[in-house]
């Protein structure tokens, strides 16, 4: 079964990797991302992200049903990932910076789905 | 050599406005002397007043926080009691010294509904005021008076929604006396609003002060935050003010010329900026911080003496960004735990959400740059190759933190 609505299809294979629930999760999709998961998660996302957020504006914060829930952990994502792109050269790191697997994400899950 | 008057006010107009902290350079001892870390512990931190929670965290009557304090040897309970009084306690049994409440983050939030705290070893039983409710089989103890052995109560006072706890027996002041001007100047902003918390924390091998001096000002910008803030590349760093022990600053950018908002920055950005709830709200900060009321305000930056440094922005610089803060919390002479935290409005709608994400990553990506070179500082510094360090005039909060420090410590 599809896991985005399906004017969304052409985004299918990256919610497949990308959709991740947690924030910890979707950092490790980021650190062993290479340039051309970037760039394709970049290209593909970019045109497609004011229809996106449109769509999941008919959900509540907190609120979002099941079935919407993959289309939000992407945006999520790319949100978190856009960075690598627009900075960093399509670097799974930011550059000169501290060892990201030594920071916790102490808040945990932020439970708004 | 010094030099002459003249040329140092020009160097220095802020620095020199504060004639008691010199222009000179400071010690470099006090960050790297495992014997002075040990004094630190009773002169500083048993001393002065410590940030240790928000109101919000505590929002309910039974809303409990744990915070472990390495520094003191100790871990403390700041709770919510059933008449929404909070109180601190040292979180230890006084039966035979468990923890009360077993420990495994350095900072975690729990509710009692009943409103009570049972300790897991024997079972006695603590109301959230402190008083001791109920001990298992009391008949076996001899003449037990359970009117003296309530929980070990550490004092503790709020400003502003900030909790903050004393380990003296008797502070020396009260909080609002210890706050100094830092009070009124931060006084009025709608904190409790800002409940959407993002926090980050290391422990980081250097000493805490070394730490906390490299984010206490903001000549480092431009180099370390190229990468992810080249946006910032032209700040001023202006109105220095210290309140005794505690500084403030604030920081603006103009923008950067020919530099565009990159595309999903400025996508998700601009939602956030066109939100009521999360554009800026310059109209909202204390009457001191932006005086002038510039558009370029990017947030207001104090150091709370000894381990806190809080930003205010308003929603202005950060897309969204209410306010922030560190902690810098020792553990040894050479290792810290770090805090950092992000708080934004609760988002109404779902792409404010995911908005609200971006600037969270980008502000998290820019405190991984931050915290690149403390390890670093600090290996090189306990080399013992630098007696000193110096400072140029932006680097004010640092001195006058410096020699708050020597005062405290009596050295």
């Amino acid at each position: 079964m599809a896991l985005l609505p399906e004017q969304f299809s052409q985004l299918e294979s990256l919610a497949e990797t990308w959709a991740l629930p947690t924030e910890l999760q979707r950092s490790e999709r980021r650190w062993a991302a290479g340039p051309d998961d970037y760039r394709r998660f970049y290209e593909a996302m970019l045109p497609a992200l004011d229809q996106v957020l449109d769509y999941l504006d008919r959900y509540e914060p907190g609120n979002i049903p099941e079935p919407a829930l993959p289309l939000y952990r992407l945006a999520l994502a790319f949100a978190e990932a856009a960075p690598h792109n627009e900075l960093y050269d399509c670097s799974n790191t930011v550059p000169n910076s501290f060892d990201a697997r030594r920071f916790v994400a102490a808040h945990g899950e932020i439970t708004d789905r | 050599m010094a030099a002459p008057a003249e040329q140092l006010k020009q160097a220095m107009p802020y620095t020199t406005r504060y004639p008691e902290l010199g222009t000179g350079p400071l010690d470099v001892r006090p960050l790297i002397d495992p014997e002075l870390f040990e004094l630190e512990r009773e002169r500083i931190f048993k001393q002065a007043w410590l940030y240790v929670a928000r109101a919000e965290e505590l929002a309910e009557p039974g809303d409990y926080k744990l915070r472990r304090l390495d520094v003191a040897n100790t871990s403390v309970i700041i709770v919510r009691d059933r008449n929404g009084e909070v109180h601190a306690f040292h979180n230890i049994c006084t039966h035979r010294g468990n923890k009360l409440i077993p420990e495994q983050e350095a900072q975690s939030l729990g509710h009692t509904a009943t409103h009570t705290l049972t300790c897991r070893f024997h079972a006695w039983t603590f109301n959230t005021d402190g008083t001791l409710r109920g001990v298992a089989r009391q008949e076996s103890f001899a003449g037990l008076d359970k009117s003296c052995l309530g929980l070990n109560r550490i004092h503790c006072a709020e400003w502003e929604g900030f909790i903050f706890i004393n380990l003296a027996e008797q502070p020396r002041q009260s909080l609002v006396e210890y706050l100094d001007g830092v009070a009124d100047h931060y006084a009025g902003y709608p904190y409790n609003e800002a409940t959407l918390r993002f926090r980050y924390s290391t422990v980081l091998n250097c000493n805490w002060k070394v730490s906390l001096y490299a984010f206490s000002e903001g000549y480092h910008v431009p180099t370390i935050h190229q990468g992810t803030f080249p946006s910032l590349a032209t700040l001023e760093h202006t109105e220095f003010r210290c309140f005794g022990p505690h500084s403030t600053s604030g920081l603006y950018v103009p923008p950067v010329p020919g530099l565009e908002p990159t595309p999903v920055t400025a996508n998700l950005g601009g939602r956030l900026r066109a939100s009521n709830r999360h554009r800026p709200h310059l109209e909202l900060l204390p009457e001191n911080i932006n005086p002038d009321n510039r558009q370029d305000f990017q947030f207001e930056f104090s150091v709370f003496f000894p381990n806190s440094v809080i930003h205010l922005c308003a929603g202005n610089g950060y897309p969204g960004m209410a306010i922030f803060h560190h902690q810098f919390w020792p553990i040894a002479v050479d290792k810290t735990l770090w805090e950092g935290t992000n708080y934004f409005r609760p988002p109404e709608t779902v792409s404010e959400r995911i908005a609200i994400a971006h600037t969270n990553a980008l502000h998290r990506n820019a405190w991984l740059e931050d915290t690149s070179t403390m390890e670093q500082t600090y290996q090189a510094l306990s080399s013992g190759v630098l007696d000193e360090m110096v400072l140029m005039d932006e680097e004010l909060m640092i001195r006058n933190t410096h020699k708050h420090w020597h005062d405290y410590m009596g050295i």
